[in-house]
């Protein structure tokens, strides 16, 4: 049976339109997207992104259309997050970040599940875990703290119960994995290759060794390791997910890439805390929480912009997506798709309204497609690491 | 739109440097002739809807979850809350009042500051107050007053934290003993047991509470609301909840 799908309209009252339940007509009908001289993805020259990035002021977004040359066609938004792997096609980039969608059934009656580019799951582990005791979510200044301790049914359950249902949408699901070693990491990837429904794996990193140690995404080695046994147990397009937390994020974006990363997505949430009302010590039933919201994003605009110098595969943008704005800011920085939390969690229609806004944004800059916005903000020549120093430089 | 007292709105909390957070509210009253929908919003640390003007707009999302149940049979209802807390359990005393039936509230409060008005209450009532210093009603924990009314009570519904949920369900579990009372329900003792979590489960219930949980989405993905449940189960206090019988719920674990 086809899930009933109503279209709300928007809280807040920001754009209260009813949207159509179209998907973006693909690429097959449009004109080629304009490749600049080089047949990159850099912007075209004389173009509004190449005047933003010379003039080095305003966020492409921020520009009204210089010149009357609007595009009025259908903008191509597709992404494809594994172009070495038989592709993970995206209809757009905008993406539910790991966490706010749950398995993504939940949201039907909400969302307009086909409209989105993807879903990335909540955390799926082995064996079904309970998650945390006590309190796991408290609202802080522009952002979120939570601690939910990977509750689930495990990864036979997920299957059994979910991927029927993610076979028959067209819009692919991405699983999130999370594990304490590299060859459980590897029996999830294992159970889950092959299986209808599934289009890709999303690998926790953030997820804490159980033989001890410290996350596998804050060790370059650790993190490739995890890699390196995933690629082994299944063809399925890998994506690891990085911390901003690493000490030199690049080196562990070279190092997951090596071991046969598809692509990359940045970043996960940054270790937080919350003090109870009466101070009698933390709030969340397990004191840390993972700080996700606005309050991260220029961490995430950093790591982004450090990881898409040094690596190729495409880049899955996330931490404090709540606009279109930030939305073309991940963009220019380097990342090909954008990945929707936190916001989410009050809206769950933002991505697919973002899409829209995207394909708005290109219309008036006179782009059929995004890809153009990728990486305007990079620099030609690579820029020092956050590493060496951020504020002072000897 | 009907709401059922249980039920609550989610209040999109703005506060101008974040994106818009779903905070959850208990209905506290509904006009369905005027269609007005009253809530009470505890000020918070921030005090963001105070910061509003009369007449400013907000986001507003519900009705959410499951109800209270009540049996129909029961005339005498106690309810028990802390704080504010009470106007959650408001619209449950205008649906027993309409039916005829006799509510006491017990209100629990820090100090007599903190008592929720009782203006705000239906005149038909019997409003019992504790405060822990003792400046208005009884001193000490609204618990400690619950006694006094178990055997008066049929049915009981409480919206309080988690220690004093804790008490009461403890006080519960021992009801039955204590009074020697007959059960409400089938007369013949056979029969399937309710399913658990159905409507039946708590309109049969004795004790049914509203928990107080943070969450996130409220659309039961985010799962950062869940309580534990009997079984070692858990469940959403946003999809299952916010209102529970006593005994699906897990009164040990945490």
């Amino acid at each position: 049976m086809k899930p009933k799908r109503r279209v709300i309209t928007t809280p807040g009252g920001r754009s209260g339109k009813r949207t159509p339940t179209v998907r973006r007509i693909r690429s097959a009908i449009v004109p080629a997207p304009p490749k600049g001289p080089s047949g990159t993805s850099r912007p075209v020259p004389g173009s509004p992104t190449a005047a933003a990035r010379t003039t080095g002021t305003q966020p492409p977004g921020a520009l009204e259309p210089p010149v009357a040359s609007g595009f009025d066609g259908e903008v191509d938004l597709q992404v494809d997050l594994a172009p070495g792997r038989g592709g993970l096609d995206l209809s757009n980039p905008l993406v539910g970040a790991a966490g706010a969608f749950g398995f993504g059934v939940e949201l039907v009656d909400v969302l307009d599940i086909e409209r989105i580019g993807a879903i990335v799951t909540r955390g799926v582990t082995l064996k079904p875990r309970a998650g945390n005791p006590g309190r796991r979510v408290v609202d802080v200044p522009a952002g979120l703290l939570n601690s939910i301790g990977l509750q689930g049914p495990g990864v036979d359950a997920v299957i059994d119960r979910y991927a029927p249902t993610w076979a028959r949408w067209s819009t692919p699901v991405i699983v999130n994995l999370a594990a304490g070693s590299a060859g459980d990491f590897a029996e999830l990837a294992r159970r889950l290759d092959g299986v209808p429904g599934v289009a890709g794996l999303e690998l926790d990193l953030a997820c804490q060794p159980s033989r001890g140690g410290t996350r596998f995404a804050l060790d370059p080695a650790a993190a490739g390791a995890v890699v390196t046994a995933v690629r082994r147990a299944t063809s399925l397009p890998v994506v690891a997910k990085l911390s901003a937390e690493a000490t030199d994020v690049r080196s562990v974006a070279r190092s997951v890439v090596e071991a046969g990363a598809d692509a990359i997505a940045a970043i996960n949430t940054v270790a937080g805390l919350a003090v109870a009302g009466d101070r009698s010590g933390p709030l969340l039933g397990t004191g840390y929480g993972g700080l996700s919201g606005p309050a991260i994003r220029p961490i995430a605009l950093r790591v982004v912009y450090e990881i898409a110098q040094v690596v190729e595969v495409p880049i899955v943008g996330s931490g404090g997506v709540t606009g279109i704005d930030d939305v073309l800011d991940l963009l220019a920085v380097g990342a090909s798709a954008v990945a929707v939390g936190t916001a989410a969690l009050a809206d769950p229609m933002l991505p697919v309204r973002l899409a829209d806004e995207l394909a708005d944004v290109c219309r008036r800059q006179g782009l059929s497609s995004h890809r153009p916005l990728v990486g305007s903000a990079l620099p030609a020549r690579p820029a020092p690491p956050s590493a060496r120093g951020v504020e002072y430089r000897p | 739109m009907a709401v059922r007292a249980g039920q609550y709105v989610h209040l999109l909390r703005d506060d101008g440097i974040g994106p818009p957070r779903r905070l959850p509210i208990p209905v506290e009253a509904t006009d369905r002739a005027g269609g007005l929908v009253s809530l009470v919003v505890p000020a918070g640390r921030d005090g963001w809807l105070a910061r509003g003007r009369p007449g400013d707009g907000v986001g507003l999302m519900g009705p959410y979850g499951r109800p209270i149940e009540r049996d129909p049979r029961s005339r005498h209802l106690l309810l028990i809350a802390e704080g504010d807390r009470v106007a959650a359990l408001r619209l449950l005393m205008d649906e027993a009042l309409a039916d005829g039936s006799q509510v006491v509230v017990l209100v629990g409060a820090a100090t007599a500051r903190e008592v929720y008005p009782s203006s705000l209450l239906p005149d038909e009532v019997e409003y019992v107050v504790a405060t822990g210093d003792g400046t208005l009603g009884h001193r000490g924990e609204v618990v400690d007053v619950v006694g006094e009314f178990e055997a008066w009570a049929d049915q009981s519904v409480a919206a309080a934290s988690q220690p004093t949920l804790e008490a009461l369900a403890r006080l519960a579990a021992g009801r039955r003993e204590r009074l020697g009372v007959a059960k409400l329900g089938r007369k013949r003792g056979g029969g399937r047991p309710d399913a658990p979590g159905s409507a039946a489960a708590r309109r049969r219930a004795y004790l049914q509470v509203i928990v107080d949980q943070s969450m996130g989405c409220a659309a039961g993905a985010c799962l950062g609301c869940v309580v534990p449940a009997v079984g070692g189960q858990s469940l959403r206090a946003c999809r299952e909840g916010p209102a529970f019988a006593v005994d699906e719920l897990d009164w040990e674990a945490g």
